[in-house]
């Protein structure tokens, strides 16, 4: 589902939407596991990505600080790498498994 | 290459069929079971495990790859349950084959720590007050002859 504020604002310039994943406390501070969120022809930033996102979800804001983000299934080590139309942004929380 | 991650039962004796070699003379299996701890809640009935199943198992092949290097294991199993998981069900087995009991000690005992602290699995506990479900009795053993 696209986010609808940040549609309004980049109506214009966004050329498609990326597929932003969140799990765990991500998803509950969200209220959804998954959003379309729309991006320019030229892809945006994943640093501005998750600006836009903590601003549309101020209660991420704490969760982001510990958790890891993965363009595409790799690990984000550079907060400057561009987020395109149809690629897929996961906010991983701290693990707990076993 | 034995990497799971499964919504259905995990199965001891399958994963240590999984370690079999007649030239490993050392495994270590390691299951770790759902526990009916207390919370505000009441007491944990279940746990719904979830994952980014593509970056899991990708950690999770790399773990395997990693005891084998580092401990000289020749086979290692590292399985994960998804979904929901009863108190009592098991949501996790690892375990390591190498050639003597220290090394695959060490190599299960890794492949546990790093599986907690690198592989994208979450849980949530499911609660319910009340007391926690009824011990299972032990099995009566069959008398002896001998």
């Amino acid at each position: 589902m696209t986010e609808p504020g940040s549609a309004t604002r980049r109506a214009t310039a966004a050329a498609g939407h990326a597929r932003l994943l969140l799990f765990s406390t991500a998803r509950t501070a969200v209220g959804k596991g998954a959003l379309d969120w729309p991006v320019p022809a030229q892809g945006t930033p994943v640093r501005e990505l998750l600006d836009e996102l903590t601003r549309a979800h101020p209660a991420l804001n704490a969760i982001l600080a510990h958790s890891r983000i993965f363009h595409d299934g790799v690990p984000v080590f550079r907060l400057d790498e561009r987020v395109r139309a149809g690629d897929e942004l996961a906010v991983h929380p701290p693990y707990g498994g076993g | 290459m034995s990497v799971r991650l499964s919504s259905r039962p995990l199965v001891p004796s399958a994963a240590y069929r999984d370690l079999e070699d007649p030239t490993l003379g050392g495994v270590v299996l390691f299951a770790g079971r759902v526990r009916a701890d207390p919370t505000e809640a009441g007491t944990v009935r279940a746990l719904i495990y979830e994952t980014h199943r593509g970056p899991a198992l990708r950690v999770m092949e790399e773990l395997e790859n990693e005891v084998k290097r580092r401990f000289g294991a020749g086979r290692a199993v590292v399985w994960h349950r998804v979904g929901r998981v009863r108190v009592g069900e098991i949501a996790v087995i690892v375990g390591a084959a190498c050639g003597h009991r220290e090394p695959a000690f060490e190599a299960a005992r890794y492949l546990i720590e790093q599986l907690k602290r690198t592989v994208p699995v979450w849980k949530e506990a499911r609660a319910r007050p009340g007391r926690p479900p009824p011990r299972p009795r032990p099995r009566r053993r069959a008398r002896s002859t001998g």
